[in-house]
């Protein structure tokens, strides 16, 4: 009991402070201009039962950590992983069967499913990117999404002033772009402490959004329609979304495998000291500032090219890309994925973009029959709702992944047998 | 084309504002803002973290104010001055709670961990907070109760031919007063000295017998009730309130918090004054829409010319 009862007053205490917000209403009096708050229990009840899917799969993994600490059935997973250090260009050898696989995909998949698999492949390449600078170089950034839309307005713009502006060579010109952006965003504040960068970048994606959003030429909030190009189609003979995955698909690809030989080069194990230790680092000789402005730079570079890839994809540009809301996202991608281990972040990326929008189609499933079948009634509902609460779930997840497994679901394996080891 | 965007800064200015209630209006906003901005610098200076949150806590003082109001009206009637002064009360308890819940949760534990664990914990938290209101309050905005702000907000002091509302004034005395108070308990206090220590070195404040635990939650308290207060004010004075306004004031404050020097508290009320000043001219010349967009040139321009901020100190990085 005694063991008990902080937890006890910490439940009481939160339920204390929550209580007007789950459990009464606001009533407005639109003619005296006054307010009156009303006992709506159902509002509360409701909350919760939306979020009883989350409560069972959370004691799921609870049960599975307690049992854990007698059987270590994850022995195997997290055991001293020497067998991969930095084995060239074959390390990832499983990337070598994947990739032709993952470009099957058109032959594989329905056109929506293969729509729902690029935006996949623009969030994992989203997630490499900033992987780079939150999970390698240990530095936060917060605005993202900004570089991500800077991107598709390139891409947009150019096309609005440009007669003949395709993709392919919108993207190649977006990544130094997008590079000297981040550089020069980079430059004063990576002179500083960490912590100056996540708001500096958080304040750029405002100002962005606020300029494309005032200006006149950049359409306001309907954003801008981008032609798509069919140049290759007749060649490949395949149809816009089947082209949009493929290329998605190949840059991913390109994408990984500059990072991965990067992470592995002396300029990755700079990012990584400085992670560890700023001061540490400079006092044996990393360039810290030049370190630091090339892992944002390349971060900045990388979303850029994800921003011409998603504007290509969807035909229009607007300004809901650079909202805090995706910044976030991309964030909690990198942080439940794996801290520095860019599969991991690859990872998180399709769990959270996939889960929600499967959990959005569950809606639809609701007179399936062997959907009604397998799943009991009280979680269909709270199924399909549960969609809504995906921002809220983001938070909670990133906090409790602070607390409990600040590495993420794959953390960086080279930091676990190179540092922790030791 | 000006007179457009008075009118959609609510209370701001009326159609005949001259420039001098103009920069009234800017003061009177960069005092909410001082209030908020404090709340980053305090826990800057004691823990040497970003306490992101912050906004959110501001939020939160926000709507629970107007929940007090109407549980108040509901049990005794619409009394405007009694009701109001128990919902600043009543905002500035659960702030203070929900600040203190923040760090006991999700940062006394991170204390000694890499730097990017807090901070991103206080991501957590804010998104946390602003969906949670969204989703159990209400997905688009509350207005305040006209009934309990129309007083402060159509009154008007004329003085040397200028109309500063009562609304300004009041914002205005209360930020001195609690400004006042600040200074004296920094400086003047027991408290304000185990305070000092513990921002200086923690280890040897719990040395001297200073309960270091006990310090930092009273900075996450006494920095979430005076943002309650600004919540308030701020809701009164634009009318209305939504779930991501703490992000947005946030990052207004926090931008203020740098430009005077993170960590500094004078410096944090002057940063605070120049973004509320600077967002006003903006409004004037520009037009508010602009606002964003003018905050983060400053904000660019101070890390490119100072950058430990206008009363900041150069400190070097501890190992």
């Amino acid at each position: 009991m005694a063991r008990l009862r902080p937890y006890l007053l910490g439940i009481l205490g939160l339920a204390a402070i929550t209580f007007p917000f789950l459990w009464l209403q606001l009533q407005p009096d639109f003619t005296n201009n006054t307010i009156t708050v009303g006992w709506a229990p159902t509002h509360g009840l409701q909350f919760f039962d939306d979020l009883l899917p989350v409560f069972v799969v959370a004691l799921l993994i609870w049960i599975a950590n307690r049992a854990n600490r007698h059987w270590h059935w994850d022995a195997a997973l997290t055991r001293n992983a020497t067998w991969q250090k930095a084995g060239g260009i074959w390390e990832s050898w499983w990337a070598w069967i994947a990739m032709p696989l993952v470009l099957c995909g058109p032959f594989l998949f329905s056109a929506s499913t293969l729509g729902l698999f690029t935006n996949v492949g623009i969030y994992m390449l989203l997630a490499l990117g900033l992987n780079i600078t939150v999970g390698m170089t240990g530095l936060l950034v917060l605005g993202y999404a900004g570089f991500f839309a800077f991107g598709a307005y390139f891409f947009a713009l150019g096309q609005q002033s440009i007669s003949f502006f395709p993709w392919w060579l919108a993207a190649p010109l977006a990544f130094p772009l997008g590079g000297l952006v981040g550089y020069l965003l980079g430059l004063p504040c990576l002179r500083l402490r960490g912590d100056y960068l996540a708001i500096v970048t958080l304040g750029f994606a405002e100002a962005f959004r606020e300029t494309i959003r005032n200006l006149d030429f950049t359409g306001g909030d309907q954003g801008v329609i981008i032609k798509t190009y069919a140049l290759f189609r007749p060649i490949l003979k395949i149809n816009g979304g089947e082209m949009s995955y493929v290329f998605t698909a190949l840059i991913l690809f390109l994408a990984v495998f500059l990072v991965q030989r990067l992470y592995h080069s002396p300029v990755g194990r700079a990012w990584m000291a400085i992670r560890e230790n700023e001061v540490a680092a400079a006092s044996v000789g990393v360039p810290v500032v030049q370190m630091k402005l090339l892992a944002f730079s390349l971060s900045a570079a990388i979303a850029a090219v994800a921003g011409v890839l998603s504007g290509a994809k969807d035909g229009f540009v607007s300004p809901a890309m650079c909202e805090f809301q995706q910044s976030i996202m991309v964030l909690a991608m990198v942080i439940l994925g794996g801290l520095g281990n860019s599969y991991g972040a690859m990872l998180g990326a399709a769990l959270l973009y996939l889960v929600p929008e499967y959990l959005k189609r569950v809606s639809m499933l609701q007179d399936n029959a062997t959907f009604t079948a397998v799943v009991p009634s009280f979680l269909r509902d709270s199924l399909a709702h549960l969609a809504d609460y995906r921002l809220l779930l983001f938070g909670a997840v990133m906090v409790l992944m602070m607390l409990y497994r600040p590495q993420g679901l794959l953390g960086s394996r080279r930091r676990k047998t190179e540092i922790l080891n030791k | 084309m000006f007179l457009q965007h008075f009118i959609h800064d609510g209370n701001d200015m009326s159609s005949g504002s001259t420039l001098t209630e103009i920069i009234i209006g800017g003061v009177s906003r960069g005092a909410m803002y001082a209030l908020v901005a404090l709340g980053y610098t305090m826990v800057y200076g004691v823990l040497g973290m970003i306490n992101f949150a912050h906004g959110e806590i501001f939020m939160i003082g926000m709507f629970s104010c107007v929940f007090a109001i109407g549980l108040f009206s509901s049990m005794w009637g619409a009394h405007v001055a009694l009701n109001l002064g128990l919902g600043m009360v009543v905002a500035m308890i659960f702030s203070a709670a929900y600040g203190y819940a923040n760090e006991r949760i999700a940062y006394r534990r991170l204390r000694k961990a890499h730097v990017l664990a807090p901070l991103t914990s206080a991501i957590g938290i804010s998104t946390f907070l602003q969906y949670f209101i969204f989703l159990t309050v209400s997905r688009d905005s509350v207005n305040f109760p006209r009934y309990y702000s129309d007083w402060l907000t159509n009154n008007h002091v004329h003085f040397a031919g200028v109309d500063v509302t009562y609304l300004q004034l009041t914002i205005l005395g209360l930020t001195l007063v609690i400004m006042t108070g600040l200074y004296y308990l920094i400086n003047h206090t027991r408290l304000g000295i185990a305070l000092r220590a513990t921002a200086q070195d923690q280890l040897m404040a719990s040395l001297v017998g200073i309960p270091v635990n006990k310090v930092i939650a009273f900075t996450f308290i006494l920095g979430s009730a005076l943002a309650a207060v600004a919540g308030v004010m701020f809701s009164m004075y634009n009318n209305v309130l939504v779930f991501d306004a703490g992000y947005r004031v946030g990052l207004k404050a926090f931008t203020a918090a740098i430009l005077g020097g993170i960590g500094n508290v004078p410096g944090a009320v002057l940063g605070a004054m120049i973004i509320g000043l600077t967002e006003a001219l903006t409004t004037l010349s520009f037009g508010s829409e602009w606002n964003d967009v003018t905050t983060f040139g400053v904000l660019m321009l101070v890390l490119l010319l100072r950058p430990r901020g206008l009363l900041g100190e150069r400190v070097a990085d501890k190992v």
